[in-house]
């Protein structure tokens, strides 16, 4: 290999002391290989993130990471990496106020229901101040107060439905909150655990909440299950929720990935250019003894130094815009635009290591193989194609 | 088989051409050439246009197949080498100037010597060294940085002249070297040529249209009727 020969062409090819049309060619290439592989990125940080929100608000609020369905007093704690445990009494209802009513699920909860985990998934208002009444007190999300037509302070009427009778029971409404997701708070009503056992007595399913650390869930829940009990996970008991979020964001990674297939397959037009533009040259340097070999290295060392450099760039670019998306979310949610009711916008931003390593590396694999296959043009340029003879 | 002090041995060459693409009758262009060329020696070859003049050239210089016969280059038959053989072999022993210089237009005089010798293996600084001497030596010590479109035409040429020169060939292959420069840089061309050659001890095949300029070669062939004649 003759290093210095090569290290000249490929730093002349990359535009280094080259003239301007050069150098204008290798920085158009790199910005709009920049460009696609950040929309790649970010787009995938931004559906990943999104669909991590939204598990998140039906782990936290919803169900809890792992559901463990007895009544008996248990400490969960020595089990791996659990960090909560509550004891949840769930029932439907009718709730009623002096405008509409709506079918709600209630769930009754415990003081330390809502710790700071929790309270991160939610917007709460200034709660109502006890007065003289005793009605129970219940929460209500931002959207069903909207259907409702109630606000703090308002008093509600649940229709209980056990199977005994159907009785109603006057409640207030101590505060509202607001999960960011509408499709999961539009009907979810958190009331006290103690009131909601003396309410349904005993008719309510009772069950205790686990929240778990990290990706811990399948291995406390296997845990749990060798010791006999009976165990749910999130996505178990919103199985259609979590089935189309998985199915959406393998959906968004194969568009991403084809996508970066056409970006692949784009980079090795930069070689055909490049080599049709120098088809002289490459003959001229043939005529010189050149090996076709050496030729071919440095075209391709120069597309993927531009590949790999853009790729790079476009990467820490893509992440850099999703990183700082949080707070123009947050504004727009705050907003409370009607069009955008149903999407979750106030979530943090995760990154998909994993998602963007097969973007990128389908990316570069694919400009691998489809540089290689255009290059093999060289081979058939003549030396004798760089003169003009008579 | 080449007797020792010859570089190059054409043996019964016969070459033709389709005449179109769709088909037809080929057009022979050379046919049964003997030639040799011995170290330190010039030729000139000289005809009318479309005589076959360059194609004997390039068939001598391994960059054309002939249908037949055989092209002896320092004792090895260039049609039985392989690209990597024919390319050391053109990066040792071959120089080349062209009517019109065709230096990379990228790099600049200096770097379109030197990289001949990079293409042979030796170091950059060696490279360079050897670039800048033999610049000099053409008369272009002060143009090294300059690229092809910042140079006149003769300079271009004198360029090619080092640049063929660089890495101490068996053989130079010139084809119309000064056909496209004026009389007063012909001339000066033609002079740096040939005493770099002699200086060299290079052997010459020289095409051209200009019999004064090919007279002064050892011999002078012309071409005529797909035929190679001792010139008178």
């Amino acid at each position: 290999m003759k290093q210095p020969l090569f290290a000249l062409l490929v730093k002349r090819k990359l535009g280094f002391g080259a003239n301007r049309a050069a150098k204008r060619r290798i920085l158009f290439n790199l910005l709009l290989i920049t460009l696609v592989v950040s929309a790649l990125v970010f787009a995938q940080m931004f559906v990943v993130s999104m669909s991590k929100g939204i598990a998140d608000k039906y782990a936290l609020l919803g169900n809890g990471h792992l559901q463990v369905h007895t009544t008996e007093p248990v400490d969960f704690f020595p089990y791996s990496n659990v960090i909560d445990v509550q004891k949840v009494g769930q029932s439907y209802a009718l709730i009623y106020s002096p405008s509409a009513n709506k079918m709600v699920r209630l769930k009754g909860v415990g003081d330390s229901y809502f710790s700071e985990l929790r309270s991160e998934q939610l917007t709460m208002g200034e709660p109502y101040v006890q007065s003289e009444s005793n009605l129970p007190q219940i929460l209500l999300s931002t959207t069903l107060a909207s259907t409702l037509d109630v606000q703090i302070g308002d008093r509600v009427a649940l229709m209980l439905v056990s199977q005994s009778s159907i009785r109603p029971q006057l409640c207030i409404v101590q505060n509202l909150y607001d999960s960011g997701y509408q499709e999961l708070d539009a009907n979810l009503v958190f009331s006290d655990y103690e009131l909601m056992a003396r309410l349904f007595q005993g008719k309510e399913e009772t069950y205790y909440e686990l929240l778990v650390e990290g990706d811990a869930l399948e291995q406390t829940k296997r845990e749990l299950k060798a010791d006999g009990y009976a165990v749910t996970s999130w996505d178990e008991e919103n199985y259609a929720v979590a089935t189309n979020l998985n199915t959406s964001r393998q959906a968004v990674l194969g568009v991403m990935v084809a996508v970066a297939i056409l970006c692949g397959y784009f980079i090795s037009e930069l070689s055909r250019e490049l080599v049709e533009d120098d088809k002289y040259k490459i003959a001229m340097l043939t005529l010189l003894g050149a090996t076709k070999r050496i030729i071919r290295r440095s075209y391709f060392s120069t597309v993927m130094v531009v590949t790999l450099v853009s790729v790079l760039l476009g990467t820490l670019l893509g992440m850099a815009f999703a990183l700082n998306l949080s707070p123009l979310l947050s504004s727009i949610a705050a907003r409370s635009i009607p069009s955008l009711a149903y999407y979750l916008l106030d979530f943090s931003i995760v990154i998909p290591w994993l998602d963007i390593l097969i973007i990128t590396l389908v990316l570069v694999g694919v400009s691998v193989i489809s540089v290689l296959f255009s290059l093999r043009r060289v081979a058939m340029i003549e030396p004798i194609s760089c003169a003009h003879f008579d | 088989m080449m007797k020792s002090a010859e570089v190059l041995r054409l043996e019964q060459v016969f070459k033709s051409f389709r005449a179109t693409l769709r088909g037809g009758p080929p057009i022979q262009i050379l046919e049964g050439i003997d030639l040799s060329l011995e170290r330190s020696t010039s030729i000139a070859i000289t005809g009318n246009s479309g005589s076959g003049k360059s194609t004997l050239l390039q068939i001598s210089a391994g960059l054309m197949q002939c249908d037949s016969g055989r092209v002896w280059f320092e004792e090895q038959e260039i049609s039985a080498l392989g690209d990597d053989k024919l390319s050391q072999l053109r990066s040792h022993s071959m120089g080349f100037i062209f009517q019109n210089s065709l230096l990379l237009d990228d790099f600049t005089a200096l770097e379109n010597v030197q990289i001949p010798s990079m293409i042979a293996g030796k170091s950059e600084k060696q490279a360079k060294n050897l670039a800048m001497e033999m610049l000099t030596t053409v008369g272009m010590q002060d143009r090294l940085h300059h690229t092809s479109d910042q140079l006149s035409g003769g300079e271009r040429q004198r360029v090619a002249i080092a640049r063929a020169l660089v890495n101490n060939p068996s053989v130079i292959f010139a084809d119309e070297p000064t056909g496209s420069l004026d009389e007063q840089n012909a001339s000066l061309v033609e002079d740096l040529l040939f005493s770099l050659v002699q200086q060299q001890q290079v052997a010459l095949m020289l095409i051209t249209h200009n019999y004064s300029f090919a007279q002064r070669c050892d011999v002078v062939y012309h071409l005529h009727d797909r035929k190679v004649e001792v010139s008178s």
